[in-house]
């Protein structure tokens, strides 16, 4: 018990410090407009998120959300339940906060001579507030509105290169899907209410084990349906992907990153929480008539063969590496596809640890790229020919994102498979399905190894053409994707904590 | 008798009164085919440019901050209606009343500052003026 008890509105506080740094960025604009002060503006927002991961590892280790069986303070409900700090919503702000302080510092060289410095940054950290609240949010509304402000500025940040042709077609796209899905999602709250008459997810759960809701059992169930095309949305898996190519493409390469790994480790967390509280299995398809998990399977499935599939046949790097994202979704889905009435926390648990090593490999992939562009090298695998020979340390690093993406054993990306395949194992003894679900797992990876293999190959083996320039060594960059690296690997000594919390999480929100 | 009855009497009559004024017009008014009926703006003028004009973009950013005032407007709303019972009352302090709100309005005056700063709400400039502008720095 600490010496001073905190209120209980400060266990939001790793939001609450990112949307404080969002106001100071405000502040230095309005200041100084057009400032182009770089060090001061990516330090202001690299201190903001290292002080919000800083407050998100304390509060975990201090037990702030544990259940007080375990030892810890306990769930703590702010605002009447609307938000709630428990161990997964903590375990989230650390993996949104740890990627926002990597595109952050990456952007420092990768902005350079850039017009809108300010503006970018405060963005960023805006979309990480949004997403931080998302990992807390315990009602459909406070979903939707953290969800909108997660959205938003990411909207901006893929079309703020606002001389450069693809920047603005990518975000045109994707304002117009995200648009579309937004509305979506917002139907689907719309029916779940009709249905149940309230939208706080344990109050839905209740409602719904009391028998009010019977006989809206298909209204209920569109519902459901249609808040998962919002969160498929959110996560780019099938059959709401199609923009992130498109966006991860034409978004400059540390925005690519920020939205592949926080946005979509945010899509993932409402997926979890969600389906976990307000529709537990067993009561929810006594009223709608099917298990969502059902969905969940044939959505893994489809999402990592397409993504995987449609990686493999890419000349770009960076549609590769969208694509692979596609197909890493699908594994993450795995974590919902894996439960049942009463167990499954282990699958969800390597669902978890998944996302946070692949906040660290993914991010410093699209980071790779972004010092790829920065050089100004090309975007094709061949631009990328013998670059090994010039920048060792670079290339060495995407060695190891690429492999530990593939998921081959001396990296995190390994182990985070190899517990998602068990996990799906375990859990085939309560649905067959899941053995298709652990066969299209390896399946899957063995073919990723084929494309990430090329990349690697191309970077290693291929002769550099004659005459490419000098490249130089920004610090920013090369910074990020160096710490990136090392998390990658210095996470297997680590794994225990890592997951300890993931199965932590996982458990207080399965049981 | 159904009371839909009623509503779908009304549509229709909706619908028949300016139809039947159509057609009478149509059928009391002479055909005089003239060009210059055509044109888009026939009030006596003579039309200049197309009608497919580009609106400045401020437009939309003093509309944008007209929405935040708005919804200022929507939260500041029930909070003051509440306010006096709340002050008068021992169980909440008047930090605690008083406070949220006192944060709120800040947070948007933050916002408010940085885009005054940045030229939301300057007068629009054409391209022309803007060139002069910059001249002159």
């Amino acid at each position: 018990m600490a010496a001073y008890q905190l209120p209980q509105w400060a266990a939001l506080a790793p939001a609450l410090l990112l949307a404080l740094t969002g106001l100071v960025l405000f502040l230095i604009d309005s200041i100084s407009p057009r400032s182009t002060d770089r060090t001061l503006l990516a330090g202001t927002a690299a201190v903001g998120a290292l002080a919000s991961l800083a407050v998100a590892v304390w509060f975990t280790a201090a037990g702030v959300g544990t259940p007080t069986v375990d030892g810890g303070e306990g769930v703590i409900e702010i605002f009447d339940g609307q938000f709630v700090v428990d161990q997964l919503a903590l375990y989230f702000m650390i993996v949104v906060t740890i990627v926002t302080a990597l595109i952050v510092v990456a952007s420092y060289d990768y902005l350079a001579g850039h017009t809108y410095q300010a503006e970018y940054y405060s963005l960023v950290v805006l979309a990480a507030t949004g997403m931080a609240t998302v990992a807390a949010a315990n009602s459909l509304v406070t979903i939707f509105i953290a969800l909108e402000l997660t959205s938003l500025p990411s909207y901006a940040l893929v079309a703020i290169l606002k001389d450069n042709r693809g920047s603005v077609e990518a975000g045109l796209k994707y304002f117009l899907i995200g648009a579309l899905s937004s509305a979506i999602f917002v139907y689907g709250i719309s029916l779940v209410y009709g249905a149940t008459g309230v939208l706080q997810l344990d109050s839905i759960a209740e409602v719904i084990a009391d028998g009010g809701a019977d006989g809206f059992g298909g209204l209920l169930g569109l519902g459901i349906l249609m808040l998962l095309g919002g969160i498929a949305f959110k996560t780019a898996s099938v059959p709401f992907h199609f923009w992130a190519p498109e966006a991860y493409e034409g978004a400059p390469a540390p925005i690519s990153a920020f939205l592949s790994s926080a946005s979509k480790a945010a899509g993932f967390v409402i997926a979890f929480r969600v389906f976990n509280v307000a529709f537990p299995l067993g009561e929810i398809g006594n009223v709608i008539g099917f298990d969502w998990t059902v969905a969940f399977v044939v959505l893994a499935i489809v999402t990592m063969t397409v993504g995987n599939f449609a990686a493999a046949t890419q000349e770009n790097v960076k549609r590769m590496l969208a694509y692979s994202s596609i197909g890493h979704a699908g594994y993450a889905l795995i974590g919902l596809a894996g439960l049942s009435a009463d167990g499954g926390e282990l699958v969800m648990g390597a669902a978890l640890m998944h996302l946070l090593v692949y906040g660290f490999m993914n991010t410093g992939a699209f980071l790779f790229v972004a010092l790829a562009e920065h050089w100004g090298v090309g975007r094709t695998f061949e631009d990328y020919n013998g670059l090994s020979s010039q920048a060792p340390v670079a290339c060495g690093a995407m060695a190891v994102f690429l492999f530990s993406l593939a998921g081959i054993p001396p990296f995190g990306g390994f182990f985070s498979k190899y517990f998602l395949f068990t996990g799906a194992l375990q859990a085939a003894t309560a649905n067959t399905a899941m053995l298709a679900v652990a066969a299209a797992l390896v399946v899957n990876s063995a073919l990723s190894l084929y494309y990430y293999s090329r990349l690697v190959k191309a970077l290693w083996i291929e002769d550099p053409p004659a005459t490419r320039d000098r490249l130089g060594q920004p610090t920013g960059l090369y910074a990020a994707i160096v710490v990136a690296a090392v998390m990658t690997i210095v996470i297997l000594p680590g794994f225990g904590p890592v997951a300890e919390a993931a199965t932590g999480a996982a458990e207080a929100l399965v049981n | 008798m159904n009371d839909w009855i009623a509503i779908g009497a009304l549509a229709l009559v909706g619908l028949l009164i300016p139809l039947g004024m159509m057609a009478v017009s149509y059928l009391l008014r002479p055909t005089v085919p003239e060009t210059s009926k055509r044109a888009t703006y026939e009030s006596g003028e003579i039309p200049t440019g197309g009608t497919r004009v580009r609106f400045n973009i401020q437009y939309y950013t003093v509309a944008l901050l007209f929405l935040v005032f708005d919804i200022e407007t929507v939260l500041l709303f029930p909070w003051a209606v509440v306010y006096l019972d709340a002050v008068e009352s021992d169980s909440v302090s008047l930090l605690e009343i008083l406070g949220p709100m006192l944060l709120f309005v800040a947070i948007l005056l933050v916002g408010l500052a940085w885009a005054w700063r940045n030229g939301a709400v300057q007068w629009a400039q054409t391209p022309r003026q803007a060139a002069a502008d910059s001249d002159r720095q």
